[in-house]
């Protein structure tokens, strides 16, 4: 790991001037579970660290009105167990609870984890660390030098919004959560604030996969706004992994869904673990539409969400395993209640 | 002998790990300390051509930089049979992750920039990666008979023919590798995890030319060995020799990305079976061939039918296996290192022929039960594997099962199964040398050959002096895995606590008679440290030692060079073996499909139980392992780039608190009458072997599937 | 506005800082040490440097650091604090958990940087004298432990779970607990000596 300048600014304000006035290299650390992590894989090479977590009054969370807002710092420990999100919108508690572990949860904040960066393995192998013994060429690690995932091991690879230069899997879960939900950004700049819908933070790869957000040089997230809606108490996020916790997903399902009696009036889906950014199926949430849930309906659903999947050799079985994890998540959200 | 159990008592270096004072090799402290990290080759095979450490060396804190340049050619290596040459950095690479240079620096931050700096220039040849590979080849070894299988299998009325595989996995104790050398006043002091400090002295002392008798090696706790730490590191003589170039002590901790790639592992293997049974139901013949991934000049044999062709009463075996040799490091020792691959096969398929057969699994086995090694005619020295599985029958609820396949399916949808697998373990001694000094001032010092790595050694040495001595128990010291207290022997396969419980027996023995010599028949209250006391003697101290069955003195001169002596599980008179049998219930989710393990009961079979706590807790652990084994852990290669792609503990998937239900233990516990004074028999291997297949043998039940690959992952059941 | 941009230490400043802090500090006991043992006072270079003041097992400290350092770095090759242990230096094994203001964290991924104004709580601290806290109890009666490497962490962590509310049943447990990876497979003793523990820590 190269050395770097360390800063802690204590207002927003000073941060992002610290950021201008650091020139070239310069990152902020939030908790830092991944960046640190990718500092010690010699992927991340930052000159100049800003440290944003001794600001003041950027952890807040705020359940009132007609918006849920969390502010950027708040840690995804905290926020999975808001007495107000536990109760009314299970898919944002359990997205979190189900990520990482308890530990990660209480470093990592639910702004910073919007940012986390691909566990494709080769992405994290091949950067010449002294963690790993790695030699992978990866377009998103170093532009141009090709992709081993392609016609490598590709059993986590991802079978939606691939390219020819990148399958690398977009691996959060709160994210998923969010943009199912219709969640918004709250982002402090250089030139001021501005509001995003999540679902426009994150790119595609294209043949450009070493750039993942439209984030600009020097913009910081500082809160992310839930729209509040009914559909919050019939939702869940379902996680498949290869062990019962501390995984990452080969396929998960965010779902919320608005009932009218036993139909639903309005679903919300979205997909983790298949897709090169948190992927919103707009497919199935089509289909369920005014439709009474049975078993065969949210198989149904499950199966157009993966229509359009373009999986590789050994991930084909998550186009399978997808449209089952999602057919499970929407009889599970079903079956909600507010307790 | 006498045959009273041992009571329950409480891990007597708990107190210490509870509250983190046990020192393992990276926690010690001392001045002037250097840091050193490795680095890895990029390429799996070919030449180093250039090096150049210049941008390194100008990491402010940087010391010095080791390279291929900085060592002596290698000698020949030692004789010894378990001790491969040791080398030290080479500019040759075999596989991908080998050392080429060491930096060392005055802080660990300073020693990973540096280390990440080092990109040497290499010419590179083409390399085998996979035992499929182009370039690998094939080299049988000998094989296993008994009886004359081919013509018994044509006559079998029922026959099974199957082919299985187990993967490539790493050990991964939690302790990565670490070695801190100090080069003070001629003397080299090694402190390292190791379950083979003897050998670490010898081995070093041969790379780096020095006396062995000015080697210590200090191994007093091992985070953990598995097998993994059994041979010497690839790490130690680099780490030594560049304490000794600078003058001051050197520590490296190893990244676990690169322990992946230098530490053994367990090759891949394969197995084909075919099994046959006559018309009364009993098994005949056993045809079994067997291959596994090799590195090219690795030496782990291919040992596959040791327990398979133990298990049961089979008359007829052939054996066949191979190496297929490729470009990686070696491979190795690691738990149950053959009996587990071999008995998840082997036990997959008598289940599979129970089934042919329309029997129940466990009756099935129980019919095939025998008295003597059926590779030698040797009667065994004690045998309760029908035990096991009854108790464990009867303890699982057995009898509740329905036989068919997708017959016990929930309301819900969730097919639950339950299967049944037994295993064998042989027991091997290896010689000890130990003494005991019982002192007046109330304190007892114990050293002996042995490692302590978890599976209670000490637990179970302090079980025999303390109730078999008036002393102070919480005033005991039991010294083992140091060089300069005991002759350390490799401490492996199932034979460390059963070698050195009859030391520590005989060591209670010859103290209970010095002490009735010394007092004269004189009555004196009080324990043994009181006694002492009143006849004004400070200490009174017996040196002991022990081989197995058959072994002669020659061994200890083994023991004493840090060579291995093992013998069994022939014995001349007599063949002993430990054994298990695991209960296995699974519930597989109707639409994703994961599996889920409830519950598992195992009961085995280890001789007499000498410390009932850290036994139950190894076999629960060996319950886990092969829970990771069936359903988790998988080694993976591009075989485009050689090494280990999944090279961390995010993608080498290991089990979670989560994936573990309750593990019901129980023990036989009767004392083998012939293998040592004290009864015991071999116990953390056995715990794991077998398992596996039970796992299987219940995901068969509960879905009709048969999966003969490991490990098992969702979307084979999708 | 508090920044830190470069801190110029020369090498004696950086020593003394050390070599003070340490001071602050008692020993981890052990009858293995050799008795000469001082904690090694890494040279700071100073480029890379940077002042933290903080409070580790109750104890005020102020020492630079190289930026670079992980928490887990500093408690074990700065101040002697081994109970912590390096399982995998990248958060994917919980053998490094300590408390940050009360909170588990993994050491090895927080920037030692960060402690700054914060409470550390290690293994060490766990226990006030002779009377070990009643989860490390709970672990020697359940034998939640083989080779005691991953221990420390455990603890650590099951003390925060208890504490968080998250040992209410075997299966919270369970998933609570799963951030700590252990080898030898002491799981099942794991959580009983949690569920043993719980009961005792809510009634003292």
């Amino acid at each position: 790991m190269q050395s770097f300048s360390y800063l802690r600014p204590t207002t927003s304000a000073e941060a992002v001037t610290a950021f201008a006035g650091a020139g070239e290299g310069a990152r902020f650390i939030a908790g830092g579970t991944n960046l640190y992590d990718l500092m010690k894989l010699n992927i991340e090479k930052p000159g100049h660290l800003i440290d944003i977590t001794a600001i003041k009054g950027l952890d807040r969370i705020e359940t009132d009105g007609d918006r849920l807002r969390f502010e950027a710092l708040a840690l995804m420990s905290t926020v999975a167990e808001d007495p107000v999100v536990l109760r009314d919108y299970p898919v944002l508690a359990e997205a979190l609870a189900k990520a990482a572990s308890q530990q990660l949860r209480n470093m990592a904040t639910v702004g910073g984890n919007l940012l986390q960066r691909t566990r494709c393995m080769y992405f994290r192998n091949g950067s010449g660390s002294s963690s790993n013994v790695g030699v992978y060429p990866c377009n998103k690690r170093e532009p141009g030098s090709g992709c081993a995932a392609i016609g490598g091991l590709d059993r986590g690879q991802a079978v939606f919004g691939t390219s020819d230069a990148c399958t690398a899997v977009s691996p959060g879960d709160w994210p998923v959560a969010l943009v199912a939900m219709d969640a918004k950004i709250e982002v402090l700049g250089p030139g001021g604030t501005r509001e995003v819908p999540i679902s426009e933070l994150y790119r595609l790869p294209g043949d450009t996969p070493h750039l993942e957000f439209t984030l600009e040089p020097g913009e910081m997230i500082t809160a992310i706004s839930v729209p509040k809606t009914a559909a919050g108490i019939h939702s869940t996020y379902h996680k498949i992994r290869d062990r019962e916790s501390y995984a990452f997903a080969l396929a998960s399902a965010a779902v919320a869904l608005e009932m009218e009696g036993d139909r639903i009036r309005k679903a919300h889906v979205a997909l983790g673990g298949v897709a090169t950014k948190p992927w919103r199926s707009t497919e199935a949430e089509k289909m369920l539409t005014g439709q009474k849930l049975t078993q065969e309906m949210a198989l149904a659903a499950g199966k157009a969400a993966f229509q359009g999947a373009t999986p590789g050799r050994q991930n084909v079985f998550k186009v399978e395993l997808g449209a089952r994890t999602l057919a499970d998540a929407l009889l599970i959200a079903a079956e909600r209640k507010r307790s | 002998m006498t045959a009273a159990l041992f009571k329950d008592r409480p891990r007597i270096d708990a107190r210490d790990k509870v509250r983190g004072t046990t020192t393992y090799a990276a926690d010690f402290q001392f001045p002037g300390l250097l840091y050193a990290m490795m680095v890895p080759s990029p390429i799996a095979k070919g030449t180093m051509t250039e090096i150049s450490t210049a941008a390194a060396m100008r990491v402010p804190g940087v010391v010095r930089i080791l390279t291929p340049a900085d060592f002596p050619p290698a000698l020949p290596p030692l004789e010894f049979p378990a001790q491969m040459a040791l080398p030290t950095l080479e500019i040759q690479i075999a596989y991908r992750g080998q050392p080429v240079a060491l930096v060392v620096a005055e802080s660990l931050e300073a020693a990973i920039e540096a280390a990440e700096l080092i990109h040497p220039t290499f010419s590179t040849d083409s390399f085998a990666a996979m035992m499929d590979s182009p370039g690998a080849v094939l080299q049988k070894s000998e094989d296993v008979k008994a009886g004359d299988a081919v013509p018994a299998l044509a006559r079998a009325s029922t026959t099974l023919e199957a082919e299985y595989v187990s993967p490539t996995q790493h050990h991964n104790p939690m302790e990565v590798f670490s070695t801190t050398a100090i080069w003070a006043d001629g003397r080299l002091t090694i402190y390292e995890g190791t379950q083979s400090s003897g050998a670490i002295k010898a081995v070093i002392a041969r790379v780096l030319r020095l006396d062995p008798a000015n080697v210590d090696v200090k191994s007093a706790y091992v985070g953990g060995g598995f097998g993994q730490k059994g041979g010497v590191q690839r790490q130690t003589a680099i780490v030594a020799y560049a304490a000794m170039l600078i003058g001051r002590p050197v520590k490296l901790v190893m990244p676990r990305g690169q322990v992946f790639h230098v530490a053994t592992f367990r090759p891949k293997s394969t197995h084909k079976i075919k099994l046959g049974a006559d018309a009364a139901g009993k098994m005949i013949a056993v045809q079994y061939d067997a291959a596994q991934q090799q590195s090219r000049d690795g030496q782990f044999r291919p040992e596959y039918h040791v327990a398979p062709s133990r298990l049961y009463g089979i008359e007829n075996y052939l054996g066949t296996a191979a190496d297929i040799r490729i470009d990686t490091q070696p491979p190795g020792f690691m738990r149950a290192p053959c009996e587990h691959p071999g008995c998840f096969a082997f036990e997959s398929a008598v289940d599979e022929l129970a089934y042919k057969l329309d029997r129940d699994p466990v009756a099935f086995r129980m019919a095939n039960d025998t008295r003597t090694d059926p590779q030698n005619g040797r009667p065994l020295s004690s045998r309760y594997l029908n035990e096991c599985l009854s108790q464990g029958a009867e303890r699982f609820g057995w009898a509740r099962r329905t036989p068919a396949p997708q017959s016990m399916t929930a309301p819900d949808g969730t097919q639950i199964g339950w299967g049944v697998a037994s295993g064998t373990y042989q027991t091997m001694v290896h010689p000890t040398i130990a003494s005991l000094r019982i002192n007046a001032d109330g304190s007892t010092y114990f050293a002996i050959s042995g490692h302590e790595f978890g599976q209670g050694i000490r637990t179970a040495i302090a079980a025999v002096l303390v109730d078999g001595l008036q002393i102070e128990p919480n005033k005991l010291n039991i010294v083992i895995g140091d060089t300069t207290a005991a002759p350390q022997h490799l401490t492996a396969g199932s034979w460390g606590t059963f070698s050195v419980v009859p030391t520590a027996a005989k060591a209670v023995d010859q103290m209970r008679a010095a002490v009735s010599k010394l007092l004269e028949g004189r009555q004196i209250a009080g324990n043994l440290h009181r006694q002492l006391a009143a006849v004004k003697r400070p200490f009174l101290q017996v040196e002991v030692s022990q081989l197995g069955p058959g072994q002669t003195p020659a061994a200890f001169d083994a023991l004493r060079r840090g060579d291995f002596a093992i013998a069994g599980p022939a014995f001349p008179e007599f063949t002993t073996m430990s054994y298990i049998a695991h209960f296995v219930e699974v519930r597989i989710e109707p639409r994703t499909r994961r599996i889920r393990v409830p519950r598992v009961v195992s009961i085995a079979d280890c001789g007499r139980v000498i410390a009932p706590r850290t036994a139950a807790s190894q076999v629960r652990g060996g319950v886990v392992w092969a829970l990771g084994a069936a359903l988790r852990e998988g080694t993976e290669v591009d075989p485009r780039y050689g090494g280990f792609l999944n090279n961390d503990l995010a993608d080498y998937v290991l089990p979670v608190n989560a994936d573990i239900g309750e593990i019901d233990v129980g023990f036989i516990d009767q004392p083998d009458p012939l293998a040592n004074s004290m009864g015991l028999k071999s116990l953390g291997e056995v715990s794991m072997v077998g398992a596996a297949a039970a796992i299987t043998n219940a995901i068969f039940h509960a879905t009709g599937k048969r999966l003969r690959e490991l490990p098992i992952r969702i979307e084979q059941l999708l | 506005m508090t920044l830190h941009p470069h801190i110029t230490l020369n090498r004696r400043d950086a020593l003394k800082a050390g070599g003070a802090a340490v001071a602050a500090l008692s020993f981890v006991e052990n009858a293995d040490m050799p008795a000469n043992a001082a904690p090694p006072a890494l040279p700071v270079i100073p480029a890379n440097a940077v002042t933290v003041n903080t409070t580790i097992n109750g104890e005020s400290l102020a020492f630079d650091i190289d930026v670079r350092t992980s928490l887990l770095d500093l408690l074990r090759e700065r101040l002697a604090l081994t109970g912590a242990k390096k399982g995998c230096d990248h958060g994917q094994c919980g053998a490094c958990t300590v408390h940050i203001d009360g909170k588990r964290v993994a050491s090895c991924l927080t920037l030692a940087a960060k402690i700054e104004g914060h409470k550390v709580l290690t293994i060490e601290g766990l226990t006030e004298g002779d009377a070990i806290h009643p989860m490390q109890q709970a672990f020697i009666d359940h034998d939640a432990l083989q080779c005691g490497f991953c221990t420390p962490g455990q603890i650590m962590a099951a003390v925060a779970c208890v504490k968080e509310g998250h040992a209410t049943s075997k299966e919270q447990i369970r998933e609570y607990m799963s951030g700590n990876i252990c080898r030898c497979g002491a799981y099942v003793g794991i959580v009983a000596a949690i569920e043993d523990a719980n009961a005792k820590m809510g009634k003292s």
